[in-house]
């Protein structure tokens, strides 16, 4: 206040000369107090990056765990299908494999072929049976599964031999002799070798036999 | 008004010349108590900084390496990962041998004890182990580690803990173990050989063809928190290379077939071992390799070691009567004999200081070159091949690959023996002209008989379709196979006929004809060293060899049964061969021709 007070009497005391310089030559006291900026908008400027940025570093970390648990769920369940489709390929393999399949066509009754025949089909001589076609019969199987070991001798018990009843009619009498004829061959064949264990067993395994199924018995149930 | 002027000015006044004496008093103040503190925090500062120098120069510098490992190790996971083996399949493409992906069922006994007997009771009911054993390993005492069962399906191993885990008992886990299986179980296995318990090839095309099916195994190192990777984690990872499929001219169902025909011929003869070869004449494929006894490749260590290669190819034994075919392909291609040349065959034919007998005594028989071959005449045989030089039929026995490896692939294979011609005398010619003296594998003589079936032109015999490397660095297989002609192909066509007489009325094996087709074919009944004495003992090598349709071959069946219990090639070996050559004939829709084919006279 003083100040300008001051001033303006120096004013009026000069002559009005070279007035322009003068008032360009003339020292201004700059005003002191210059207005602050309003330091709130600031603060919640800075506040805000502060928060934003917090809670978006927060964000982007917990988005990126949850990824990560996610990555490792998803890793585990594709680890977990893959062992599922390993598990159906092995179960296929064990389902085609030839000896299954030759297990089940024997169990059917089933034998290869004598002799290969074929079918012409196409026009020129169609319908035509190429090669020699028989029936298949129950000595044309083969044995697929290995024989069984020998057992003991001591788990062997001798073979029976029982005399056929000798008043019976002929018919009958022939069937019975020679089916104990084959089956004392069979105890004879397979004594001295040791080669096969029990005759059942051996019987069970007899290429061609069909063997009537369990459940079939079992079907009026 | 001056006088309400003045008090406003007055404070003014004062209030200035105060604040000036205020910033002297502070200016004065500078030189003694702030310099001070200054010296005093940067001496502070300097301390802390030097402590950090040191301790930085101290970390960097001195046990760098010390902590960068513990660094290393703290929370940094390093994964092997284990590069996945290639399979091995047959030529339709079904798997021989697979790798599965499978898990070891492991038990910290600390933590199972107290559920022993429930954890084996699930254990037991869903796989395959004893209940006891499980039970005693359960609660095996101090060890933090037992094994409860390994090479479990994957599927099957999560579904069991994941069951004991649901009934709320600890310390069951699984680990990687990665299981090798092997579908047909004995099929193939000859040739498929095995992987060990750790994964490790043991035999057969699994070791020779290791570092194909192999591939290299990779790593991933990465950081851990709390049983997760960390997202933004120090990772590197090092893909693994999968192995490589292989695919062998193998055919399952034929394979199949003559391991189960073999086995039966084997051990209905009383035999020691025996070898079933099945030829596409035309490529040289091998459409089974057959051998007995054989092994379960998924349990290898089932059977004795002596059982686990292929025997086809690494046992040596002379030929006998089926080695004729070769002699007299040579005779015919040198244009020195002819299917009808007749030849006086006496009873015994005296060789130097040996005598040579035919199997069956005789008299005089009055033979032509077919004959010979048709009655199998060792003194025949003998006779005509006077006619051609040492050198001669020792280069023709040569190019029918005799003596040298057929390079199949597998390991431990034998190149047979065939002595240098300069050391022949003349009983050795004449052994050799019908099979003894000579030694082949199993695979050499279907490969040689083979040259007869596919015109005279000898084919490298294959295994692996296509081809693949070897771990010598061979490249091997089918379409690497080498030929060349060795007879002419009317000297083929001429002894096919000939060969045709055997199963014949007449031959020595009319039991191999098969309805329908012209088979070509030749029993074989050789001695065997009996390794006791060094001379030929009382048991014998006995095979048949055969190829149909004789008039456009397609398939070659070779059979050998080794020291039976009696028997001749057309009694034990002849059998197995019709039911091969009959199944394959029909598997690869074969059709007969319809005609038989004339065949030259076999007396004169």
């Amino acid at each position: 206040m003083s100040m300008t007070s001051v001033a303006r009497t120096a004013r009026g005391r000069v002559p009005r000369i070279a007035e322009q310089a003068v008032e360009r030559a003339r020292l201004a006291v700059v005003p002191r107090g210059v207005a602050r900026p309003p330091r709130v908008p600031f603060v919640a400027l800075v506040s805000v990056l502060l928060v934003g940025g917090v809670a978006g570093l927060l964000y982007v970390n917990t988005s990126m765990q949850q990824a990560s648990f996610t990555t490792s769920a998803l890793q585990e369940r594709a680890q977990r299908l893959d062992a599922v489709q390993q598990s159906l390929q092995m179960q296929l393999e064990r389902l085609r494999n030839p000896q299954r399949v030759a297990l089940r066509a024997r169990h059917l009754g089933m034998v290869p072929p004598p002799a290969p025949a074929f079918l012409r089909l196409d026009g020129h001589g169609g319908g035509r049976v190429l090669g020699h076609p028989a029936p298949a019969v129950a000595g044309d199987g083969i044995r697929v599964s290995p024989a069984p070991r020998a057992k003991p001798s001591n788990l062997r018990p001798a073979p029976v031999i029982v005399e056929p009843p000798q008043n019976k009619d002929k018919q009958n009498k022939d069937k019975q002799n020679s089916r104990q004829d084959g089956q004392a061959r069979q105890n004879q064949t397979s004594q001295p070798r040791e080669k096969h264990g029990a005759a059942s067993t051996q019987d069970a395994d007899r290429t061609g036999t069909k063997k009537p199924a369990p459940h079939q018995s079992h079907q009026p149930h | 008004m001056t006088q309400r002027r003045r008090p406003p000015r007055r404070p003014v006044r004062q209030h200035v010349p105060q604040r000036k004496r205020r910033r002297r008093s502070l200016r004065r103040r500078v030189p003694g108590t702030s310099l001070l503190r200054l010296r005093i925090g940067f001496l502070v500062i300097a301390m802390v900084v030097s402590v950090f120098a040191v301790r930085l120069f101290e970390l960097q510098g001195v046990d760098a390496a010390a902590y960068v490992a513990k660094a290393r190790a703290e929370g940094v996971v390093t994964v092997k990962l284990p590069a996945t083996r290639g399979t091995i399949r047959d030529r339709n493409g079904i798997p021989l041998a697979d790798s599965v992906d499978g898990l070891m069922i492991v038990a910290d006994p600390t933590l199972t004890s107290p559920h022993a007997a429930a954890i084996a009771t699930i254990v037991a009911r869903r796989l395959h182990v004893d209940y006891f054993d499980v039970l005693a390993r359960l609660q095996a005492p101090d060890t933090h580690f037992q094994y409860i069962d390994r090479r479990v399906p994957a599927a099957k191993a999560r579904a069991v803990v994941d069951e004991i885990r649901a009934k709320g008992y600890k310390g069951i886990d699984v680990r990687r173990d990665p299981v090798r299986d092997y579908p047909g179980h004995d099929v193939a296995a000859n040739i498929l050989g095995f992987t060990n318990a750790m994964g490790q090839a043991g035999e057969g095309t699994e070791l020779t063809f290791d570092d194909l099916l192999s591939g290299r195994a990779g790593s991933a190192t990465y950081e851990v928190g709390g049983g997760n990777r960390i997202p933004l984690g120090d990772s590197s990872v090092v893909e693994p290379k999968a192995g490589k499929d292989l695919t062998l001219t193998i055919d399952q169902d034929v394979q199949w077939y003559a391991q189960r025909a073999l086995r039966n011929a084997v051990r209905g003869s009383g035999a020691e071992s025996g070898s079933a070869v099945v030829m596409d004449t035309g490529t040289g494929e091998l459409l089974a390799l057959a051998d007995y006894p054989t092994f379960d490749a998924n349990d290898p260590t089932g059977s004795p070691e002596s059982d686990l290669g292929a025997r086809s190819v690494r046992a040596m034994y002379e030929p006998g009567s089926v080695e004729k075919v070769l002699t007299t392909s040579a005779l015919l291609d040198a244009g020195l004999v002819t299917p009808r040349t007749r030849l006086r065959v006496p009873g015994v034919l005296p060789v130097q200081d040996r005598v040579i007998h035919d199997d069956v005594p005789h008299g005089m028989w009055h033979l032509t070159m077919t004959g010979v071959l048709a009655r199998s005449s060792n003194i025949g045989a003998a006779l005509a091949a006077r006619r051609i030089s040492d050198k001669g039929l020792y280069a023709y026995l040569h190019d029918f690959g005799l003596g040298q490896p057929t390079g199949l692939g597998l390991r431990g294979e034998t190149a047979g023996s065939l002595p240098p011609w300069k050391s022949w005398r003349p009983i050795r010619k004449a052994n050799i002209a019908f099979g003894q003296g000579v030694a082949v594998s199993a695979v050499q003589m279907a490969a040689a008989i083979n040259t007869v079936a596919n015109g005279g032109v000898y084919v490298e015999p294959s295994l692996v379709k296509g081809k693949a490397r070897l771990n010598d660095g061979r490249v091997v297989g089918s379409a690497t196979s080498q030929r060349h002609r060795v007879i002419s192909k009317h000297a083929a066509r001429m002894e096919t006929k000939m060969m045709e007489t055997v199963t014949k009325d007449g031959g020595t094996a009319p039991n191999t004809a098969i309805a329908g087709y012209n088979i070509a074919g030749k029993t074989g009944t050789a001695e065997r060293v009996d390794p006791r004495c060094g001379c030929y003992g009382s048991k014998h090598t006995v095979s048949f060899v055969g190829f149909a349709p004789a008039d456009h071959p397609r398939l070659l069946v070779y059979v050998v049964v080794a020291a039976p219990d009696g028997g001749f090639g057309s009694t034990v070996a002849g059998p197995v061969f019709k039911r091969l050559m009959s199944y394959a004939l029909t598997k690869y829709g074969v059709a007969p021709s319809g005609h038989r084919d004339k065949t030259p006279p076999l007396t004169w």
